[in-house]
């Protein structure tokens, strides 16, 4: 997230990768626990719950299945931004960047009716383990979408101060485009592993 | 960067070249080439200065673990004894074992890691200075928040506060759960704020073990100097990687179980709480997921210290190379794969026991292995009994001793028997004061002369030595027998008439053998500190690369970045033939490039001590604790936005041609 | 600022990016069909076993196809893919492992029922 130094240049003949990727890379793959964690908690309480809890009564599937496509289009940008900014072309970095801003708005955007809703039907941060395990789940996506909307914000705003070379940003450009595709992969698992599979065999359950 | 490095004279002056600060992109001064020693410590990214702040912090710890142990011991030392309260026994042990783990060893391993790998690999820093810093800043502030419930209780103890809110007549600020906080005892009903300190602290060593993690992971990768190839580095680098990559993989799972617990004391929900339905289990799952590779992230490095000094003192290359290394990485994978072992009396099933007891006994073979190269090591070998020697002799014993009693365990029905006993206590106590403590002795006495330039007086070390293994056995070779006997651990006092008083004045008695023995180390640190004799570059005729140096190691480590030709680089240097000698690297005549010192890192992990203390104050009924931890909140994300706008700076050194 | 200047950053290929641009326009698409497959898929008659199987590998497809095209992970370096891969190799087979070991059949539900069934 944050830009830090190589110390030198003189001793990078073993040097394999770039060591903002390497870093990035290996943060994806600690935060592959991270986020396995969550979902699995979640899981292992439907399962030990399967009856108690019915979700296909809360859960809107054209809603849920509308934000997933826009992060995936989402994440579609932000390769063409990374894109750009590997061929030098900043304004179709600029483009790119703040499609995957605005989609990632609306993502949250459907995030926050999503819980408003869920919340007057009366599913809450205290309603068993269901509630408790859901709202953390996609809770800690959503701050994960944010803070990637910040991020490119930032340097969105960046690439306007005059000072951004796009030879110099592309590593932290491709930093932030990593961060949010990875941010897509999680979504397209609790898509499958948390929505939809509440569906199956429950067919005409998602009317609302 | 060329606008923001200093633009130093090119030609070489007799005179040394006055540095004076720069201005980073926020305008401000760098807090570079200061008179003021304090900040030049506070805001250094030197990764030999911080790795001596995380020694000399660590060690600080490891007394207070040990000073707890002590007050436990005496607890112990005579049947329906009333030194202390149950509760503050509790509070004792869990502090002990949370102090020990997180607040003595991983720093010690940490400071190793910080002071050696970049030598060993000749690099001149870690890959991100700055993340360096804040890794031990952040460190120090988990600590901080960890401990402060002292205070508190203290304060209760003298009738000033209490608390209300939340938590409201439960006046324990100490935590009091165990290390492994197991639900539901974690619960709000059942403890006070002393299990938010815990959780805090926790949270914000998890990040600062983190970051450090991947920083040194990238550094090992990407920073070796030329000709350092990964099978030609030194084991302890090697197991530095491999314990990075476990602090990687397996931290993640207590950062969401630690959130989750946060969570249910927070905002009421039901992850672990019996009734919403929240399963106990499930916590012990997740904390042994974690908890099995932390076990091995204490010991690996040291079996690389290990790996380092019986070498160097039998004069003989370390025996098998390529399998010590693999076997270190085998023993790490395996160690994501046996958590379950914890959990044999719970009740998993016959196909899940029967197989996590298999992959256990596993394990016992690469760290078998591990041993023969050891000793293989030595046969044959000219062995000098210098004070690193004998430590590290003495860890290849009581490991093994260690290691012995976990094959026990992971025999499923033997396990059913020791659970929950002194037996237990023994087992891990032989691989942590037996395995691990040695180890970090050895390295200390191997090291400290690199790090400070002054070379031991005296033979103290032998003191220490016989002192501190005597006590180790005393105290923890009776435990076996008390386990065996059926004494249960985490008990504050005990009945007479069960065969375990005699058993555990030994122990204590140990105890005291073992605490005059580490007295004893820290009178001879001390000794070496004042000892007027200097080190010079290599005093134990070493083998790695960190000896080819000056010691202490000048800032920039090496004044040429040395091209190595083989293993055990400074040995093919002094005595290996022409085309194995270590190289230099030609000068590019602009100087040593240096990362400039940084104040944000500092500042961001200071965030950390407002949001834990607040969350945790919070629960304690102290009133605005809520924007208290908010406030800490906005310091992280203000340190950390300046830090990435500030720009890593630098400037040239230009070191003497002869230096 | 960065390394790179650090690092001499490869000479840029434009016409290797803008052969990228198509892959990434086909993926686009093919992600958003698999995304209208997977709803239509779940209102199908048809076996539970085959639908749920149908929608792990359709999102598995996808989870490969983010990593592999957008996150560049075919285009660069194996230590990356080995990084990532470690930490999903051992994401996975923990959390499989954990949600094998527990089971519905150790939970009393006639106990549990009593304080659960909020909505």
């Amino acid at each position: 997230m944050s830009e830090s130094a190589s110390s030198e240049h003189d001793s990078h003949h073993n040097l394999v990768v770039g060591n903002k990727k390497l870093l990035m890379w290996l943060f994806l793959g600690s935060d592959c626990m991270f986020f396995g964690t969550l979902i699995s908690t979640h899981l292992i309480y439907r399962k030990l719950y399967p009856e108690e809890y019915d979700p296909t009564q809360l859960f809107s599937l054209e809603l849920t299945s509308f934000s997933t496509f826009i992060l995936l289009m989402s994440s579609f940008l932000m390769a063409l931004a990374v894109s750009a900014m590997h061929k030098g072309e900043l304004k179709s970095f600029r483009r790119n960047t703040l499609g995957v801003i605005f989609f990632g708005l609306i993502f949250l955007g459907c995030q926050v009716f999503e819980f408003s809703e869920f919340v007057h039907l009366g599913l809450t941060l205290q309603s068993g383990t269901f509630g408790s395990t859901f709202y953390l789940m996609t809770g800690t996506h959503g701050c994960h979408v944010a803070i990637g909307v910040f991020w490119l914000t930032c340097l969105l705003f960046y690439s306007y101060s005059g000072k951004m070379d796009a030879h110099e940003s592309a590593i932290d450009v491709e930093a932030a485009g990593l961060y949010w595709h990875f941010v897509d992969i999680v979504w397209i698992l609790i898509f499958t592993a948390v929505y939809l599979i509440e569906f199956i065999g429950k067919t005409g359950g998602a009317a609302h | 960067m060329s606008s923001t490095v200093t633009a130093t004279p090119t030609t070489q002056s007799e005179h040394p070249v006055v540095l004076s600060p720069e201005r980073s992109k926020l305008g401000l001064l760098r807090p570079d080439h200061g008179k003021s020693v304090i900040i030049d410590w506070l805001t250094t990214v030197d990764h030999k200065k911080i790795g001596i702040m995380y020694g000399a912090i660590a060690l600080f710890f490891l007394l207070v673990g040990g000073l707890e142990a002590l007050i436990i011991r005496t607890q112990l030392a005579v049947p329906e004894n009333d030194l202390i309260s149950a509760q503050r026994y509790n509070q004792l042990f869990t502090m002990h074992g949370t102090t020990m783990i997180f607040l003595a060893v991983m720093p010690l391993n940490a400071a190793f890691f910080n002071f050696l790998v970049p030598l060993q690999i000749g690099a001149r820093d870690v890959a991100f200075p700055r993340i360096n810093s804040f890794s031990l800043w952040a460190f120090v502030a988990g600590a901080l928040v960890i401990n402060f419930g002292w205070i508190l209780q203290a304060l209760e103890a003298m009738g000033l506060f209490s608390a209300s809110g939340p938590t409201e007549g439960m006046n324990d600020f100490v935590p009091a759960m165990g290390w492994f906080g197991y639900a539901p005892i974690t619960g709000i009903k059942f403890t006070g704020a002393g299990t938010d300190f815990w959780i805090m602290g926790l949270q914000i060593l998890g990040i600062a073990s983190l970051t450090a993690a991947m920083n040194f992971t990238v550094t090992i990768v990407n920073m070796r100097a030329p000709g350092m190839k990964m099978m030609r580095m030194p084991v302890f680098t090697w197991m530095t990687l491999v314990t990075s990559l476990l602090i990687v993989f397996a931290f993640p799972a207590i950062t969401v179980a630690l959130g989750e617990l946060m969570f249910d004391r927070l905002f009421g929900t039901n992850f672990f709480v019996t009734a919403g339905g929240g399963q106990p289990i499930l916590w012990q799952h997740l904390f042994w997921i974690f908890g099995h590779p932390e076990v091995y992230i204490l010991v690996l490095p040291a079996m690389g210290i290990i790996s380092e000094v019986l070498p160097t003192f039998a004069k003989k290359p370390l025996f098998g190379y390529p399998i010590v290394v693999f076997s270190g990485a085998v023993i790490g994978f395996l160690g994501f794969a046996v958590w379950s072992h914890h959990m044999f009396t719970t009740g998993l099933g016959k196909v899940a026991t029967a197989a996590f007891s298999l992959l256990t006994m596993a394990i016992a073979v690469p760290t078998g292995v591990k041993i023969f190269n050891w000793v293989g090591t030595l046969w044959g070998g000219r062995v000098r009994f210098s004070p690193p020697m004998i430590f590290a002799l003495g860890f290849v014993w009581m490991f093994m001793m260690g290691g012995f009693s976990g094959i026990m365990h992971s025999s499923a029905p033997a396990d059913a028997q020791q659970q929950d006993s002194y037996f237990v206590i023994a087992h891990f106590h032989y691989v942590a004061i037996g395995g691990i403590f040695l180890a970090v002795v050895s390295g200390i006495y191997f090291w400290l002369p690199k790090m400070i330039g002054k070379m031991w007086k005296g033979n103290l070390s032998t003191w220490v030595a016989i002192f501190s293994t005597v006590g180790l056995n005393v105290t923890f070779f009776p435990m076996h027998f008390l386990g065996l006997l059926g004494m249960p651990r985490r008990t504050h006092t005990y009945l007479e008439g069960f065969g375990w008083e005699t058993y555990n004045l030994v122990c204590t008695i140990g105890a005291y053998i073992l605490a005059f023995g580490i007295l004893l180390l820290v009178v001879d640190i001390i000794r070496c500190f004042r000892s007027g004799e200097p080190a010079g570059n290599d005093p134990w005729d070493a083998r790695t690369l960190e000896w080819k140096t000056t010691s202490p190691p000048q800032v920039y480590n090496f004044g040429k970045t040395p091209i190595i030709h083989a293993r055990d680089a400074l040995w093919e240097d002094k005595y290996g033939p022409e085309n194995r000698k270590c190289g230099e690297q030609a000068e590019d005549g602009h100087g040593i490039h240096m990362p400039s010192q940084s104040w944000w890192p500092l500042l961001a992990s200071a965030g950390f001590i407002p949001l834990g203390l607040g969350l945790s104050l919070m629960q304690a009924g102290v009133p605005f604790m809520g924007y208290f931890a908010i406030f800490g909140l906005c310091l992280c994300t203000v340190g950390i936005a300046l830090w990435a706008i500030e720009g890593p700076g630098g400037y040239h050194l230009h070191p003497k041609k002869d230096a | 600022m960065t390394e790179a200047y650090d690092i001499p950053l490869p000479e840029v290929d434009k016409s290797a990016e803008n052969e990228k641009y198509h892959t990434f326009v086909n993926l686009a698409l093919i992600l958003a069909a698999i995304t209208g497959v997977e709803l239509v898929l779940v209102y199908l008659p048809f076996h539970t076993v085959f639908i749920l199987s149908t929608l792990l590998a359709l999102s598995l497809f996808k989870f490969v196809a983010v990593v592999a095209w957008f996150m560049h992970l075919i285009y660069d370096k194996l230590l990356l893919t080995l990084a990532f891969g470690t930490g999903m190799a051992i994401a996975t087979g923990t959390y499989t492992a954990l949600l094998i070991l527990l089971s519905s059949e150790d939970v009393d539900h006639d106990v549990i029922t009593g304080v659960l069934g909020y909505f």
